[in-house]
């Protein structure tokens, strides 16, 4: 295939994952908001401020007479002049679709453009400000049944796993992003504030859209250390970073038509060593400093994994 | 003009008030009655309601928003994406009057064929007078780097799109030649996958000949003309990308016939070969379906300060390790300087009289036809012979003075520029404007591939000049579409 459509390919995926993702922690912020209005003195500091240093993003201006809150929610989901928002990743995403129009399936592109045409709607723009609900919501379901149309429609080999690589090696980095944001609340460990906790730690869990397949499994009250395990290596879960790096290994794998253990091969090590370290983590070992370097650390493996990408395919 | 009402029926219905002009309309003679062909159609037309029309033009729309039908106009960062508006009611062509333009395309594309060949190798017809010499070899379109290069099977127009028109006798004309690189032919084809999803209905009444072999029979001609070296020829189709304005027709294209789309950073030339650039290296092409420009093929040959082409693609050409289709220079043939001398060329090279005519055309570089256009300006067409897509033209009736001023000053200084032509009231077709049906003026560009064997798929690109009376149907100038229908043989009438 052209390396210029495995590019597109990649990206075109990575950007709608990065949507998602954005879309996800925008709503879940808003309605962790609400639940934390009555019980701290400035929530809407505390996690807005929050979600915008994770997202490395700075405080959007103020237009007239916004309330902070609403001009962040406009500047993450529907300013375009945003290159970090969502309706900025999703066209990045569809004009890298675009692009190799001949090398997806129809439904894919119609799916995707019908996405852009939706989130383009005045009306459904204009009620962000008071709710980003449906517009997070239609992101998602946008995202997801594109998937699923790619998942049945496009031939399973390379053009499809690079789309596999893009997407989970996005939502690798964002679920390490996500719990590395939280790792402060693990260190200070607050009983006394079970309640308050329990909805942070059930915000971590539904940023990764994780709350109710944890719920099944654990059937408690949320603990962070079980999040943490969950989120980073549980195997079945599909947002659990294990999970991703398994995909990515396997995606690998098909692109290089190799065997894995290939010892020259830097990128399949640099994806196959952090997918043992976490295969093998002993997560009760984790305290809040120790997550933290842990979590740094694959970050910038996730990073390498994807330059290392680019060079072995020749992406641009 | 006259205007006599078609029909009789409730006031009500979508063509109760349909007025007829001066030229030829599709569905309804002169006497108000509708042409036989046409009359499960009017029939079907009078029972609907103006909100079924609406709801199906409002699903069209969508349909064609969703696909991402269309051209861009990209401005900014935002870009404005246009859809190429498709009219609902289909324009129906009989298994007879559809014979007679297909030999008559099969006709005109031999003797264009073999006019470029002889042009560019012996160049025996301008030799004999019968195309003035000076008109093809200083045309802007004439590639003197290509004199003595053989094309694969001696054919350069593999795909032509040439433009149909009716006099008001209803007599088809060509009005020109598209052998460069014509587009349209994907709206023809998502035109019907449209129709059938929006009214399916009206297929009842009619037996219309499927369209859609196109992409196979386009990559039968690809893989006819690859070097004999390739016992599996690997055909791309090559796109200046996705900010051309007719990138949706080449993803189309490459989709259907299963080829890489490829843009000219993905190939490169090494030692005459071309390669393209996969994840696992350097892979041979053997034919390229170009839809870029002669101009842009090739900086090394031509304009350098083409960032679109491949260097060194020319050569690899002229040493016949890969096809292009169509081939370089074939502009020649559809300048609209030599249009006035195809039907020549069919009887030069084909002893035969042409079965279709073209439009009568006046040259201002003979001194006769010259006084006869500056005299006449607001009667007539004048086309730059160099421009297309309805770009560079004065229609004489709709004309200010400025205008034909201008025209006047820009013939008198060079009259090879230009041709001129009487204004033709291209035929009108009922189309679906403001809640009711009014006529509206139509062309028709039927798609010719040429391989093995000569083929005109059954069908068709009808456009349509949505503003009332105008007469340019192209989609930079407010063109739309609509589907046409070719009837089998078995259709009841």
């Amino acid at each position: 295939m052209l390396s210029r459509v495995a590019d597109a390919m990649f990206w075109m995926s990575r950007y709608l994952e990065r949507a998602e993702y954005l879309a996800r922690a925008v709503d879940v912020t808003f309605q962790l908001d609400l639940d934390l209005h009555g019980v701290l003195a400035n929530p809407v500091e505390l996690e807005w401020n929050a979600l915008l240093s994770r997202l490395r993003q700075p405080p959007p201006q103020l237009r007239d007479s916004e309330h902070p809150v609403a001009a962040v929610q406009r500047w993450l989901l529907v300013d375009s002049t945003n290159a970090g928002s969502v309706i900025a990743s999703v066209n990045r995403s569809r004009n890298n679709a675009r692009s190799i129009r001949g090398s997806i399936s129809p439904a894919m592109w119609r799916e995707l453009n019908k996405l852009h045409w939706r989130l383009s709607d005045t009306a459904l723009r204009a009620r962000v400000a008071e709710s980003p609900h449906d517009f997070c919501d239609e992101t998602r379901i946008g995202v997801l049944l594109f998937h699923g149309v790619c998942e049945a429609t496009l031939t399973h080999d390379e053009g499809w796993h690079f789309i596999q690589l893009g997407r989970y090696l996005e939502r690798a980095e964002q679920v390490l992003r996500i719990l590395d944001s939280k790792f402060g609340l693990l260190e200070r460990g607050e009983a006394a504030d079970l309640p308050i906790s329990n909805l942070q730690w059930g915000a971590v869990l539904k940023n990764c859209a994780a709350y109710e397949a944890y719920q099944r499994l654990y059937i408690s009250r949320v603990e962070p250390e079980r999040v943490v395990e969950f989120l980073l290596v549980n195997p079945e879960f599909p947002h659990s970073v294990r999970f991703c790096l398994a995909r990515i290994m396997a995606s690998l794998t098909e692109i290089s038509g190799r065997l894995p253990d290939r010892r020259d091969d830097e990128l399949v090590k640099t994806v196959g060593r952090l997918l043992s370290d976490l295969v093998y983590l002993d997560c009760g070992t984790l305290d809040g400093e120790r997550l933290h370097a842990f979590l740094g650390d694959a970050l910038l493996r996730c990073w390498r994994t994807g330059s290392l990408l680019q060079q072995q395919y020749s992406l641009q | 003009m006259n205007h006599d009402r078609a029909a009789s029926g409730p006031a009500e219905h979508l063509l109760a008030e349909y007025e007829l002009g001066a030229a030829y309309d599709e569905m309804v003679g002169r006497d108000g009655c509708p042409r036989p062909h046409y009359q499960p159609l009017y029939d079907r037309v009078r029972q609907a309601t103006p909100e079924d029309f609406r709801r199906g033009k409002a699903m069209t729309d969508l349909s064609m928003r969703q696909d991402g039908v269309g051209f861009t106009v990209y401005r900014a960062e935002e870009g404005i994406e246009r859809v190429w508006p498709m009219d609902p009611v289909p324009r129906i062509i009989p298994a007879a009057e559809w014979r007679q333009i297909e030999v008559g395309l099969t006709q005109r594309i031999s003797a264009i064929n073999l006019f470029l060949w002889d042009v560019y190798h012996e160049q025996h017809i301008l030799r004999d007078g019968v195309v003035p010499a000076r008109l093809v070899l200083q045309g802007g379109f004439f590639r003197r780097e290509f004199v003595g290069v053989n094309v694969p099977r001696r054919i350069y127009v593999h795909v032509c799109g040439t433009d149909l028109i009716r006099a008001a006798d209803g007599e088809y004309l060509v009005l020109e030649d598209n052998a460069r690189t014509p587009s349209g032919v994907s709206y023809m084809l998502q035109n019907r996958q449209v129709i059938k999803r929006v009214f399916p209905s009206l297929f009842n009444d009619y037996d219309v000949l499927p369209n859609d072999d196109y992409p196979a029979a386009l990559l039968d001609v690809l893989q006819y003309i690859a070097p004999e070296s390739a016992s599996q020829p690997t055909a791309v189709l090559l796109s200046p990308g996705m900010y051309n304005s007719a990138y949706f027709e080449h993803s189309f294209l490459a989709q259907r016939m299963g080829i890489e789309l490829v843009e000219g950073r993905d190939l490169l030339v090494d030692g005459n070969r071309v390669f393209m650039r996969t994840t696992r290296g350097l892979q041979k092409v053997d034919v390229i379906y170009r839809r870029i420009d002669d101009d842009f093929l090739d900086p090394l040959t031509f304009r350098p300060d083409s960032a679109l082409g491949v260097p060194g693609l020319v050569n690899a050409y002229r040493a016949g390790t890969v096809a292009l289709a169509n081939s370089i220079g074939t502009g020649i043939a559809d300048d609209k300087g030599v249009y006035p001398f195809v039907p020549d060329m069919i009887r030069y090279y084909l002893k035969q009289e042409p079965l279709l005519n073209n439009v009568e055309t006046f040259r201002p570089e003979v001194p006769s036809h010259r006084s006869h256009v500056l005299a006449n300006l607001e009667s007539l067409v004048v086309k730059r012979v160099n421009e297309s897509g309805g770009y560079g033209m004065l229609i004489g009736p709709a004309s200010t003075r400025e205008q034909r001023e201008e025209f006047r000053a820009q013939i008198e200084a060079s009259p090879r520029d230009f041709i001129a032509q009487p204004t033709i009231q291209l035929s009108t077709h009922p189309t679906f404007v403001d809640g009711r049906l009014e006529g509206r003026h139509v062309d028709l560009r039927p798609f010719v591939l040429c391989g093995e064997r000569i083929t005109v798929t059954p069908g068709g690109l009808t456009r349509v000049a949505l503003p009332k009376g105008s007469l340019v149907v192209n989609s930079s100038q407010g063109g739309g579409s609509k589907d046409t229908w070719i009837l089998a043989d078995s259709q009841r009438m």
